[in-house]
C-alpha cells in the first residue's frame, strides 16, 4: 500500500466514500418505498459497502470482510424482522424483505470470497 | 412491475454499481496510474496541492470543513433563488382575486415554498456559517468527524430532488407536487389510505415526505458533529467561559435538534407506513391530533434551531461595527439556552384552535409568553451595545440592525398570538403569516445577508460592491416590511391563509403585498449579482483585517486565520495594484463618523 498510496493517504483533506453512502440512503429508500427490488438491492448494496469502504479508509477495520458480514447479518435481522410483522399491517411486504436478505445475503458472499481469495498481504498491517 | 422493466433496471442498476466501484478503484489509486497527481492539467494552487485533489474531483471528495461550508453556502442559496421564485410566483398569482396558475399549482408552490426555505435554505445555510467558521473560531484542525461531515452535506442533493420531484414529473404525466402545505396535516396527507381519494400529490406526497426525512438524517448527523467538535476539539485557550457567542448559539441549535428532527424522522416514517405499509398511526381516533403533536413538538422548536444561530451572528458581527464588545454577553448566553430549554414547552400554541384541553392550553400560553422574556434580553442587548457605540452602517451592519428591527416587530405580533383569547380570532389567517415571516425573513435570512456580507472578503478574498449592498439592503428592508405589513393587515380583516382565490374587498392590500415582494425580488437580483460578479471580478483584499476592526480593538480571531493565509499564499496572479476600499471600513479612526463612513465615496465600486 505503501508504493500506492490511495487517494485519501495522498490528500489528507479528501475521501471518496461519503458521497456515495449518501447516494446508497434515498436509492435504497426509494426502492424499498415503492417496491421496486433492483433499486432496493443496489441502495443497500451501495450503503453497506461504502460504509464498510469508509470504516477500512479511516482505520477502524484493516480489511473490509469481517465488516461486510457485519452489515450483511444487520440486513438479515432487518429482513427478517419485516417478514415478522408482514402478516400484521394490510399490505404485502414479502418482496420488500425479500430485497433487503438479497442484499445481505450478496454482501455474505462478498465476504466470504473475500476473506478466501484476496490475500491479506494486499492491505497494510 | 412487469418482467421486462425488472430486468432492465437490474441490469441498470448493476451498470451502476460497477460504475461506482470502477470510479472508486480509480480514485483510490491515484497516483500508481497518474503519477502526476491527478488533473494536472488544472491549475493548482500550493494550497490545494497537498491536502486536495484539483477539479470537481476535489468538490466531490472533500472532507475539509471549510469546502463543505461553501459547499453548504451554494446548496442554500440555490434553494433561498428556487423558493424565492416559487414565492414571487404565488405573490403574482395573488394580484387578482381568481388564480392565474390554478389552484392545484398554487398548493404545490406553496408546499414546496415553505419547505424549500426552512430545509432547503435555512438550516443549510446556517450549516454553512457554522461549518466554515466554528473550526476556525475554536482553534479545531477541522470538524470532528470530517467524512461524517460529507455525508451530512451530500445526503441534502437528494433530499432536494425528492422534495421538488412532483414539479419535473408533472410535465411527464407521472404526478404532481405534494399539495399538503409544509405541515402535512392528516387526514389530507394520508391520501388514499385515509379513506378519501390521494387529490394532493400523490406519489409526490411520498417522494416529499422522504426528501424531508433525508434532510432530517442529514440535520442530525451534521448537529452531532458540531456538539462532539464544540466539546472535544476546541483550541487549548478556548474554555467554556471565553468561548464565543456564535458557537454558543450553534452548540444549543444543535442540542434543540437532536430532540426535535428524530422525531420528526419518526413521524414522517410512520406517516410513510400509513400511507404505503398498511398500518393506522394517524388513521384510528385521536390520529389526527397525534400528528399535529408531534409534528409541531418538532415544529416549534424548528424555528428556534433557525433563528438562534443567526441571533449568534448578530451577537457577533453587530459589535464589529458598534466599536464596542457586546454588552451583557453572559446574559445573552443564558437567554439562549433559555430560549433552547423553553422551545420545548411551547408546541401546542400551534393548535390552541383544535379543541384540546383548555387546561392543557393555558400551560402552553403562559410558557409561550415566558419565552418572549430572554428574547427581549436580547434585543435590549444588541440596542445597549449600539448605545453610544461608534456605529458604522456597513452593508452587515445594515442588516444586522434591520434583523433588530424586524425581530422586534415579528416577536410582539407572536406574544399577541400567544395569548389564546386573540389566537382564537387570528388562527389560520394572514396574521399568522405575516407575524413569522417578520421573522424568517425580516430576522432570519437578514442575518444570513449580514454574515455573508461580512465574511464575503474572508471566502472570496475579494470585497463585494458597497453600493450594490446598500441598494440591496434598502430594497429588501422596504420590501420586507410592505409586504408582511400588509399580510398582518389582511389578517385582521379576516383573509385566512393558504387560499388561491380571495373575495374582492381583500385585493388592495393583496396587491401592496405583492408590489412589495416585487421590491425583494428586484432586491436579490442585485444581491446575486453583487455576489457572482464580486466573487470573480471584486477587488482583492490585501489586509488581514479588511473592516479595520483593530482601530476599536473589536477583531476576532478567524481574520486572524485570514492573514496567516494571506502571508502563506505563494504569489497572486499579479492582482490589482489598487488599494481595496473597504465597504466602511476606510476611515480614520480620528475623525470617524457614522455619516463619513456611510458616504458612497469611499466605498469600493
Amino acid at each position: 500500500m505503501e508504493e500506492t498510496p490511495g487517494l485519501s493517504d495522498q490528500y489528507r483533506k479528501a475521501s471518496p466514500w461519503p458521497l456515495f453512502i449518501a447516494l446508497g440512503v434515498p436509492i435504497s429508500e426509494l426502492g424499498l418505498l415503492f417496491d421496486i427490488f433492483p433499486v432496493a438491492v443496489g441502495g443497500l448494496l451501495l450503503f453497506c459497502g461504502c460504509v464498510v469502504g469508509m470504516l477500512q479508509e479511516a482505520g477502524y477495520i484493516r480489511m473490509p470482510w469481517s465488516g461486510l458480514a457485519v452489515s450483511a447479518g444487520l440486513l438479515f435481522l432487518a429482513g427478517g424482522g419485516v417478514l415478522y410483522i408482514n402478516p400484521q399491517v394490510g399490505v404485502d411486504m414479502t418482496l420488500r424483505a425479500y430485497a433487503i436478505l438479497a442484499s445481505g445475503l450478496i454482501l455474505a458472499m462478498g465476504a466470504g470470497a473475500g476473506r478466501l481469495f484476496v490475500p491479506k498481504s494486499q492491505f497494510p498491517a | 412491475m412487469d418482467i421486462s422493466a425488472q430486468i432492465s433496471l437490474t441490469v441498470l442498476m448493476g451498470v451502476f454499481l460497477v460504475a461506482v466501484a470502477t470510479w472508486l478503484t480509480r480514485v483510490e489509486n491515484w497516483r500508481s496510474y497518474s503519477p502526476v497527481g491527478g488533473g494536472a492539467i488544472v491549475d493548482r494552487s500550493g494550497y490545494v496541492e497537498e491536502e486536495k485533489p484539483a477539479g470537481i474531483i476535489r468538490w466531490l471528495t472533500t472532507v475539509d470543513h471549510k469546502d463543505i461550508g461553501i459547499l453548504y453556502g451554494l446548496y442554500g442559496i440555490t434553494a433561498f433563488v428556487v423558493g424565492g421564485l416559487m414565492v414571487t410566483a404565488m405573490r403574482i398569482d395573488l394580484v387578482t382575486s381568481e388564480s392565474l396558475l390554478g389552484t392545484a399549482t398554487y398548493n404545490g408552490l406553496l408546499t414546496s415554498h415553505g419547505i424549500t426555505m426552512l430545509f432547503l435554505f435555512g438550516t443549510p445555510i446556517i450549516a454553512a456559517f457554522a461549518n466554515y467558521l466554528i473550526p476556525l473560531i475554536i482553534g479545531a484542525d477541522d470538524m470532528a468527524f470530517p467524512r461524517i461531515n460529507a455525508i451530512a452535506f451530500w445526503l441534502l442533493p437528494p433530499a432536494a430532488l425528492l422534495i421538488w420531484a412532483g414539479f419535473f414529473a408533472k410535465p411527464l404525466g407521472l404526478f404532481g407536487p405534494a399539495q399538503t402545505a409544509w405541515t402535512m396535516y392528516t387526514p389530507l396527507s394520508t391520501g388514499a389510505a385515509g379513506g378519501s381519494a390521494d387529490m394532493v400529490g400523490g406519489a409526490g406526497v411520498d417522494m416529499m415526505l422522504l426528501g424531508l426525512h433525508l434532510s432530517g438524517v442529514a440535520t442530525t448527523i451534521g448537529a452531532i458533529n458540531f456538539i462532539a467538535t464544540i466539546f472535544t476539539q476546541r483550541g487549548e485557550k478556548v474554555t467554556w467561559a471565553n468561548l464565543d457567542i456564535f458557537s454558543w448559539t450553534v452548540l444549543t441549535q444543535s442540542g434543540l435538534i437532536l430532540f426535535a428532527f428524530p422525531l420528526l424522522g419518526s413521524a414522517l416514517v410512520m406517516l410513510l407506513a400509513d400511507r404505503n405499509f398498511g398500518t393506522t398511526f394517524f388513521l384510528s381516533d385521536g390520529g389526527n391530533m397525534l400528528w399535529q403533536h408531534l409534528f409541531w413538538f418538532f415544529g416549534h422548536p424548528e424555528v428556534y434551531v433557525l433563528v438562534l444561530p443567526m441571533m449568534g451572528i448578530v451577537s457577533y458581527v453587530l459589535p464589529r461595527f458598534a466599536g464596542r464588545q457586546l454588552f451583557g454577553f453572559k446574559f445573552v448566553v443564558y437567554s439562549t439556552l433559555a430560549i433552547g430549554v423553553l422551545s420545548f414547552g411551547v408546541w401546542a400554541h400551534h393548535m390552541f384552535a383544535t379543541g384540546m384541553d383548555p387546561r392543557l392550553r393555558t400551560s402552553f400560553m403562559a410558557v409561550s409568553m415566558a419565552i418572549a422574556i430572554p428574547s427581549a434580553v436580547k434585543t435590549f442587548n444588541w440596542i445597549t451595545t449600539l448605545w453610544n457605540g461608534r456605529i458604522r452602517l456597513t452593508t452587515p451592519m445594515l442588516f444586522c440592525i434591520g434583523f433588530v428591527s424586524n425581530f422586534i416587530i415579528g416577536g410582539v405580533t407572536g406574544v399577541f398570538l400567544a395569548s389564546i383569547p386573540v389566537d382564537l380570532v387570528l388562527h389560520d389567517t394572514y396574521y399568522v403569516v405575516g407575524h413569522f415571516h417578520y421573522v424568517v425573513m425580516g430576522a432570519i435570512a437578514f442575518a444570513g445577508f449580514a454574515g455573508i456580507y461580512y465574511w464575503f472578503p474572508l471566502v472570496t478574498g475579494r470585497m463585494y460592491q458597497a453600493s450594490l449592498g446598500k441598494a440591496h439592503f434598502w430594497l429588501t428592508m422596504i420590501g420586507t416590511n410592505i409586504t408582511f405589513f400588509a399580510m398582518i393587515l389582511l389578517g385582521y380583516g379576516g383573509m385566512p391563509r393558504r387560499y388561491a382565490t380571495y373575495l374582492p374587498q381583500f385585493a388592495s392590500l393583496h396587491q401592496l403585498a405583492t408590489l412589495g415582494a416585487l421590491i425583494i425580488f428586484v432586491g436579490q437580483l442585485i444581491w446575486f449579482w453583487n455576489m457572482v460578479s464580486s466573487w470573480f471580478e471584486g477587488k482583492r483584499v490585501e489586509s488581514a483585517d479588511p473592516w479595520n476592526l483593530a482601530d476599536d480593538g473589536v477583531n476576532t480571531i478567524e481574520w486572524q486565520w485570514f492573514g496567516t493565509k494571506l502571508d502563506t499564499q505563494l504569489a497572486t496572479d499579479g492582482g490589482e495594484a489598487d488599494e481595496v476600499a473597504t465597504d466602511g471600513g476606510q476611515v480614520d479612526a480620528d475623525d470617524a463618523s457614522a455619516d463619513a463612513d456611510a458616504d458612497p465615496e469611499t466605498n469600493t465600486e
